[in-house]
Parts: C-alpha cells; sequence; structure tokens
C-alpha cells in the first residue's frame, strides 16, 4: 500500500533521484566517528543543526503563550514558567539550547578551521559560516530582551547606547535597533518581529546554501 | 545481495539498495548505514541536554523597570567578553572595543580563506593562523572570566567589607529590636510557609542563621541572586522555591527587614 502511493507519486513526480542523492553519498571513512573514535569533531556540524531544530520546535511552542508587548511579555512568560504544563521544559529547552547551539557552532568552527577545511574549494562556503555565526549571535541578543525583565531591559541598553557611538549615523542606528528614541514598546515589538521572522528566514536561506555546498564540495579529505 | 532480482528485500535494507556493504576503504552510503548509527550520538546528546533542563529551571528576574538606573546590566555569557572588553576604553573609545574591532574581527574571519593561502591544512604548517586562533580563544575565556568575577563582586557592593569570619554574605548586625516589620506583604506568609523552619518564624534563626536586621546590610536586588543561588548544601536554591514572582516578594519583604 505505501509502496503503491510511493510509486503513483514517483511516477508523476520523479521524487526518487531527489532522496536517493542524499542517501547515496558515500561519508568519508575519516569522518566516521565508528571507524576512528576522534572523528567525533565531524559530528559538530550535525549537532549544532540538531539544536537549531530543537531551537525552532521549542521556540514555536513559546510563541503560543508570549506576548511581544511591554505590558504582558514578562506576565506571559511568568505565566510559561508556572502555570503552562511543561512551560517551565519548553523554557528551559530553548534558554538552555540557545547556549548549546553557540557552543556546538564555535566548536565546529575551530574543527573547520583546524583541519583547514576553508581552503579552496570551501571558501565561499567559511564565508556563509561566518554569516550563520552572526546571526545566530544576533539570535542570541534579540531573544534577551524577550523576557522584559531587569538583565534584559538594561542589557539591550548597553547595547543601543553603543549603536549610538557609531560616527554619524550613530543615532539613525540606535532608532533602527531601538524603532525610537529608548528602549520600549516599539523595541519589543521589534526584537520580537526580528527574533521570529527576520533571523529565521535568513538562517534557513544561509543553511541551505551551507548544505548544498557541503554536498556539491564534499566534506574535506583527510589532512 | 547479487543483482538477480533488483527488488528482493534484504532485511533491515531499503528496498532501492544495490551494492551497499562498507566499501573496502571504509566509506559508506550515509542512508542508512551512517545516519543508523549517527541518530545514536544525536539521542545520548538530547538526552544528556534534557536531564540538564529539568534540573536548571530557569528563574525569571523581575519585571523591566526602566526608572531603576541601580541596575548592573550584564549579558549573556557568550557576550561578556565583549562586555568585559567595553569596560577597559572607557568615554568616547567606547566605539573602538563596542563597534570597531567587531566588526574587524568578522571582516577578518570572513576573509580567513584568503589570508591564509598555504598549500597545507596542517595546523602546525600553518602557525600564524593557528597562533591567531589560539590567541582569540584565550583572550575570550580569560574576558569572560574577568567579567564573570567581577560582576559577582559587583552584585554583592558593600557586602565584602560587611562579610566577618562566619563567611555569610549578610553579616546581620543582631539588633536589640526584635519586632517583625510590614507582615501584611505577602512576602512574610511565603517566608513563613518556606523560611522560617531554618531561619525560625521571628528571623531568629536555627538551622540557618538569624535574618533580623537584614534589611540594613542588603538590598532585594542584592538578596535575590543569594536566595537564588542557595547555599549549597544547607540551603536549598531558592530556600526551596522555584517561582520567581515568590522569590521576589520574599526578598522585597527582608530587605524591608530594618529592626535597630
Ligand atoms: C534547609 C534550611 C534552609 C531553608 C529552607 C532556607 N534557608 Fe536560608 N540559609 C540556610 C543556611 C544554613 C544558611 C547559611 C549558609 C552558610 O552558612 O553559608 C542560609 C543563609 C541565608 C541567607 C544569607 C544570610 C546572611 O546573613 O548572609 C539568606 C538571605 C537566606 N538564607 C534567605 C532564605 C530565604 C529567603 C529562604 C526561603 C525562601 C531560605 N533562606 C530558606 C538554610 C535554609
Ligand atoms: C548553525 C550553524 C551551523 C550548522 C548547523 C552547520 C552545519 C554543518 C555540517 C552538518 C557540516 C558537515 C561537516 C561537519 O559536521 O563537521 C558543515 C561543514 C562546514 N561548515 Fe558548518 N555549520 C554551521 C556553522 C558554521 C560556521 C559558523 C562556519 C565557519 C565560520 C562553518 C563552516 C563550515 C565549512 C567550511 C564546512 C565544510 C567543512 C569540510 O568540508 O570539511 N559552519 N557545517
Amino acid at each position: 500500500m505505501i509502496k503503491r502511493t510511493y510509486d503513483w507519486i514517483d511516477e508523476r513526480l520523479n521524487i526518487t533521484p531527489l532522496w536517493r542523492d542524499i542517501a547515496d553519498h558515500d561519508v568519508p571513512a575519516h569522518v566516521n566517528p565508528a571507524n576512528r573514535m576522534s572523528s567525533f569533531v565531524y559530528c559538530f556540524g550535525g549537532l549544532t543543526f540538531l539544536m537549531i531544530v530543537t531551537q525552532i520546535l521549542s521556540g514555536m511552542f513559546l510563541s503560543m503563550y508570549y506576548v511581544p508587548d511591554i505590558n504582558n511579555a514578562w506576565y506571559s512568560v511568568q505565566y510559561i514558567t508556572n502555570e503552562v504544563l511543561l512551560g517551565q521544559v519548553v523554557r528551559g529547552m530553548h534558554f538552555w539550547g540557545a547556549s548549546l547551539v553557540i557552543i556546538m557552532m564555535f566548536l565546529h568552527m575551530l574543527r573547520v578551521f583546524f583541519t583547514g577545511a576553508y581552503k579552496a574549494p570551501r571558501e565561499m562556503n567559511w564565508v556563509v559560516g561566518v554569516l550563520i555565526f552572526v546571526i545566530v549571535l544576533a539570535f542570541g541578543f534579540t531573544g534577551y530582551l524577550l523576557p522584559w525583565d531587569q538583565k534584559a531591559y538594561w542589557a539591550t541598553s548597553v547595547g543601543a547606547n553603543l549603536a549610538n557611538t557609531v560616527p554619524l549615523i550613530g543615532p539613525y542606528l540606535k532608532s533602527l535597533l531601538a524603532g525610537g528614541s529608548t528602549i520600549g514598546a516599539l523595541t519589543l515589538t521589534r526584537f520580537f518581529a526580528i527574533h521570529v521572522f527576520f533571523l529565521p528566514a535568513a538562517l534557513l536561506v544561509l543553511l541551505g546554501l551551507h548544505f548544498v555546498m557541503i554536498r556539491k564540495a564534499g566534506i574535506a579529505g583527510p589532512m | 545481495m547479487s543483482a538477480e532480482d533488483p527488488r528482493q528485500k534484504i532485511p533491515g535494507v531499503p528496498r532501492h539498495r544495490r551494492e551497499f556493504k562498507a566499501l573496502a576503504d571504509g566509506r559508506e552510503p550515509f542512508f542508512p548505514n551512517f545516519l543508523l548509527k549517527e541518530w545514536i550520538a544525536g539521542a545520548v546528546f538530547l538526552a544528556g541536554f534534557m536531564l540538564w533542563v529539568i534540573y536548571n529551571p530557569v528563574i525569571l528576574g523581575p519585571k523591566a523597570d526602566p526608572t531603576d538606573t541601580t541596575f548592573i546590566p550584564v549579558p549573556d555569557w557568550y557576550f561578556l567578553f565583549l562586555f568585559q572588553f567595553l569596560k577597559y576604553f572607557p568615554g568616547p573609545d567606547i566605539i573602538l572595543p563596542g563597534v570597531v574591532i567587531p566588526v574587524i574581527a568578522i571582516l577578518l574571519m570572513m576573509f580567513v580563506p584568503w589570508l591564509d593561502r598555504s598549500k597545507s591544512r596542517r595546523p602546525f604548517r600553518r602557525p600564524l593562523a593557528t597562533a591567531s586562533m589560539m590567541l582569540f580563544i584565550f583572550m575570550s575565556i580569560w574576558l569572560t572570566a574577568e567579567a564573570w568575577g567581577q560582576h559577582e563582586v559587583e552584585i554583592g557592593a558593600g557586602v565584602a567589607q560587611a562579610s566577618s569570619s562566619n563567611g555569610l554574605p549578610f553579616a546581620v548586625q543582631h539588633p536589640t529590636s526584635k519586632a517583625l516589620l510590614n507582615t501584611s506583604m505577602p512576602g512574610y506568609t511565603i517566608f513563613q510557609q518556606n523560611c522560617a523552619g531554618c531561619h525560625g518564624s521571628q528571623l531568629e534563626g536555627s538551622v540557618g542563621p538569624e535574618l533580623r536586621g537584614i534589611g540594613n546590610v542588603a538590598t532585594a536586588q542584592q538578596l535575590l541572586p543569594v536566595v537564588t543561588k542557595g547555599f549549597s548544601p544547607m540551603m536549598p536554591p531558592g530556600g526551596g522555591l522555584s517561582d520567581p514572582k515568590q522569590l521576589q516578594s520574599v526578598v522585597d519583604w527582608l530587605a524591608q527587614q530594618k529592626q535597630h
């Protein structure tokens, strides 16, 4: 039954080559921890991706209760933490997961750096990687404001004041970031939109490029 | 495995598989061979992560108060190194660590493949690249540690000199007036339910130390992190409370206990 359904779809859309390409490509021996334990450093990219997936999932559930408005944001987070079934766990996953993404991404970057895997023909993928790094840090910065607690508020103030110090465009940069002259209602809605719409869109595009390029160039061979 | 019948089902293997035994040179197909082992690593990783999440509940700090300029700002840990870097450039120079140097650093990172053009990929054959990255890692760790240490000190400001031989963060002066103050505050009830067992219903102390007059030596903002952290192993984190709102009420009430 399943097979017949699959064949029916395949006849029309020819989907087999799509997934066969992913399934059939060979994983080289030197990156496979089953051969040599020290190859686990090649897992860091995959584990980063796993964490990105859990971040997206836990974030989706948090957004069912979170309210991006200065009067209610803090109470909504409090409600998630204390009242919602498993809310504490989902919030914990998103909170600790953010740190873990950064740690794993950093380890992955170090692996790529110290194995010299950014050299030709993989230069472009390294550049994409650096962009991903910046995007992930931006996730951290915008997400930190969302609970609207004291830490959130004052850390973001420091960030906005830094933007202000840029010569000439400083004040514009600050109001672009904060949505006004002070951290307030507009900052929160802005950071929320950036955190849940703009950055994920950018991240998914960049990750797509990252993976296509890995597939094209293959993993760098043994040193 | 011979090619007589391509649709012959080999147990545990998807139908369309051709030759798929691990190749002689150790290569193996991504799916299913590699992924079947790989997901185990992922599962163990996730299980460890979930345990960490469950045993380290996240607390919510007090609600943002734009008028309270005494709050000491602190970013999340992965920005601490930058935050610490800012402190070394007071005044208008803050633009250097705050904007100029990070932008240069990111650009340098992007151009690494063109900066390090040596043919070799081995770290020891390209000492400049390796040394620069090592230096960057070392500096980041050091700055983070510095920031962490300084923040702990700032949070307990005014605490250091009060700290007496018993090593408690807030040494109370054993006041002569014993009456509890502001017992209508919600924190009073929470204290009686959660903390009085160790600190005494009149704050006189039993298992835990006396807390009368603690409002003279500590503010609510200083108390919150101390109580939240607890004193392992004598006092559990949050004194047994995990609800940040209740914690806040308790420390708000404690900060009012200014008996003399
Ligand atoms: C299981 C017993 C226990 C419970 C419950 C408990 N404490 Fe404690 N607490 C202690 C002990 C013991 C110490 C002293 C730790 C030390 O000597 O390092 C302490 C220390 C403190 C201090 C520091 C006192 C000082 O002078 O620096 C504060 C503040 C405090 N507790 C508040 C609370 C609050 C608020 C609660 C309830 C939410 C609470 N404690 C619940 C045992 C407890
Ligand atoms: C969300 C973040 C990221 C994810 C999910 C991710 C994922 C991956 C995966 C799964 C691989 C395959 C090899 C491996 O796992 O080691 C890989 C390779 C690679 N990554 Fe990333 N990556 C991320 C961020 C970065 C960053 C920050 C950089 C560099 C600044 C980078 C540069 C590279 C390069 C150059 C390769 C090819 C390495 C080779 O061929 O040996 N990536 N990435």
